[in-house]
């Protein structure tokens, strides 16, 4: 048993619709992306190799032009370690997961360099059995998972001095400061962190701190503390495609800095705008899964150590 | 000797008449590449229109204000001002903002909180501290999408007049407040805003609010925003639906098992 079970069993008279729209939402995995293999590891390598070749469409001031509407491809929200063919949860009878390639392209492995009592908790240990996962209670799904499905928007005003990420899911956004800005200290704590960034050639550097440690990273619980740091590197390999890595640094719970990437993908259709998605504001489900007894998140299983 | 004295003198009658001269005329605003007025940076109201947008005495907790409503009167039809008042009445809880919701529009442009204007040609984006909001008013000269549609914060177009931006809203839901005394709306809510800088540092927000399911007559604010010009200035968190989440699992956690 597990919250996305709870949401399931919840949902049962709105089961057929849920299965249609997951369908629709699930992108079919096209054979290649900017023609590089459609598989994380394989297609980051070959972008960034094919992004030295590549041109970028610049900004009136210069700086690669990023914006417009994006879309993940290569991902899934399972687990950024993958979910294997025998899982058990792909024959969860309510909710089955499905087997998946994982996200993570470094540490070989593919597996999140946990110290062993962090793994204990994440990669569907204590955060997954019986926590709620926080993105479940409207609050914000954080960094990367913000990224990792939906569409987004990139804008770049010609002042260059911020870019705004605007996500579709549950209205999020993100203000990355751009310009050899100091960092906040450190006591101020947010739930998407506080972003500063600058040009590394073509690529926008992300750099994020300033984490409260309240969400997840997937639905495995799969997590990072208040004493992480993100690095994102976005970097355009075609007119349509960005590629997207992410660094996870947080002595407290990794013995080294481990890294995931995959495709953000232009959304072409015409006329294509973001919804106010009010999560918070329609939500009717947790009343019920806190009354199977899953506890709220807050960092408790890093917390109390 | 003399010459130099001479010079002392010229500069400074230089120096008293050079307040006149710049008081004489608007001072110049920011503009972007495109020549508009630059509305981006980070604004806060410093008024007390988030707890009552009407002349009010001090309550506990709310600050004593005078109103941004011009004339000071709200137009109710009779039901309505009833309604008002029992909101006003229970507003401790039945106020949707005492839920953690997104407090609407305009609320949400006067909620004593930061927030920061980002501009470009095709649109103008504003992105809150408070509950995570954010509007995009699209200026690219597409028009609302059919309704009926409820968004909390409602569907935004705009367009340039002069120096001013022209925002027209609609789509929304019957479930936000104007203030914390009770003020209120249907979803037939209409608005038109109208953004214009005074100076670099202060931006004017008039807006002129429409429900004629609630009101008799349109009637309009007027609400002066403030440039936060403190050098490391930035938006950070406010969630107000997140932090009664904390509060209750640390409540939670306190409980003798």
């Amino acid at each position: 048993m597990n919250t996305r079970c709870v949401v399931a069993i919840l949902g049962l008279a709105a089961m057929a619709v849920a299965a249609a729209g997951a369908a629709a939402q699930t992108p079919e995995r096209p054979e290649t992306i900017a023609g590089c293999p459609a598989e994380n590891l394989a297609f980051h390598t070959c972008a960034l190799q094919k992004a030295t070749t590549f041109t970028p469409p610049r900004t009136p001031s210069g700086r690669p032009n990023l914006q417009g509407y994006w879309r993940s491809q290569l991902t899934q929200a399972f687990s950024v370690e993958g979910v294997p063919a025998d899982d058990p949860l792909i024959k969860d009878p309510i909710m089955p997961w499905e087997a998946a390639a994982p996200e993570v392209i470094d540490p070989a492995d593919r597996k999140i360099p946990y110290q062993p009592w962090a793994a204990a908790i994440g990669r569907r240990g204590v955060n997954f059995y019986k926590y709620i996962d926080p993105r479940t209670t409207c609050s914000t799904a954080g960094i990367p998972r913000l990224a990792l499905q939906d569409a987004s928007q990139i804008v770049q005003p010609p002042t260059d001095d911020f870019v705004l990420w605007h996500h579709d899911d549950h209205h999020m956004y993100r203000v990355i400061a751009m310009g050899n800005r100091p960092p906040v200290g450190a006591g101020v704590k947010t739930w998407n962190g506080l972003s500063r960034g600058r040009w590394d050639g073509n690529t926008l550097v992300v750099e994020t701190t300033n984490f409260n440690g309240y969400t997840w990273i997937d639905d495995s619980g799969n997590f990072y503390t208040d004493t992480a740091r993100i690095v994102e590197r976005l970097t355009m390999v075609d007119a349509d495609t960005i590629d997207y890595e992410v660094t996870f640094e947080d002595p407290t719970v990794y013995t080294r800095p481990w890294r995931v990437a995959w495709a953000l993908v232009r959304v072409t259709e015409p006329g294509f705008e973001l919804i106010e998605e009010a999560c918070r504001e329609g939500e009717r489900a947790l009343g019920r899964i806190r009354e199977q007894g899953y506890k709220y998140y807050f960092g408790e299983t890093w917390r109390a150590r | 000797m003399q010459h130099g004295f001479i010079r002392v003198r010229l500069a400074a009658a230089v120096l008293s008449l050079a307040p006149i001269a710049v008081a004489a005329q608007t001072p110049a605003v920011p503009r972007t590449p495109d020549g508009r007025p630059n509305l981006q940076g980070i604004w806060q109201v410093l008024n007390s229109a988030a707890w009552d947008v009407q002349d009010h005495s001090a309550r506990l907790g709310a600050p004593a204000g005078q109103g941004v409503v011009n004339g000071n009167e709200i137009p109710y039809q009779p039901w309505a001002l009833a309604k008002k008042q029992e909101n006003f009445a229970n507003r401790a809880t039945a106020d949707p903002d005492a839920m953690g919701y997104l407090p609407g529009v305009p609320r949400i442009m006067y909620m004593p909180f930061p927030f920061q204007i980002f501009q470009t040609p095709d649109h103008v984006t504003i992105a809150f501290e408070y509950a995570h909001g954010i509007r995009t008013i699209y200026t690219n000269g597409t028009p609302h999408p059919r309704g009926p549609i409820n968004w909390w914060l409602g569907d935004s177009r705009g367009r340039w007049d002069g120096n001013t931006l022209v925002v027209d809203v609609v789509h929304f839901t019957d479930q936000t407040w104007l203030d914390r005394a009770g003020n209120f709306h249907s979803e037939a809510l209409h608005l038109v805003e109208r953004y214009t800088l005074d100076g670099p540092d202060h931006l004017r927000y008039d807006v002129t609010i429409e429900d004629p399911k609630v009101f008799t007559r349109p009637w309009t604010m007027s609400v002066l925003l403030y440039r936060r010009k403190e050098p490391n200035v930035r938006l950070l968190e406010y969630d107000p639906a997140f932090l009664m989440d904390e509060e209750q699992a640390a409540r939670e956690r306190g409980k003798p098992n």
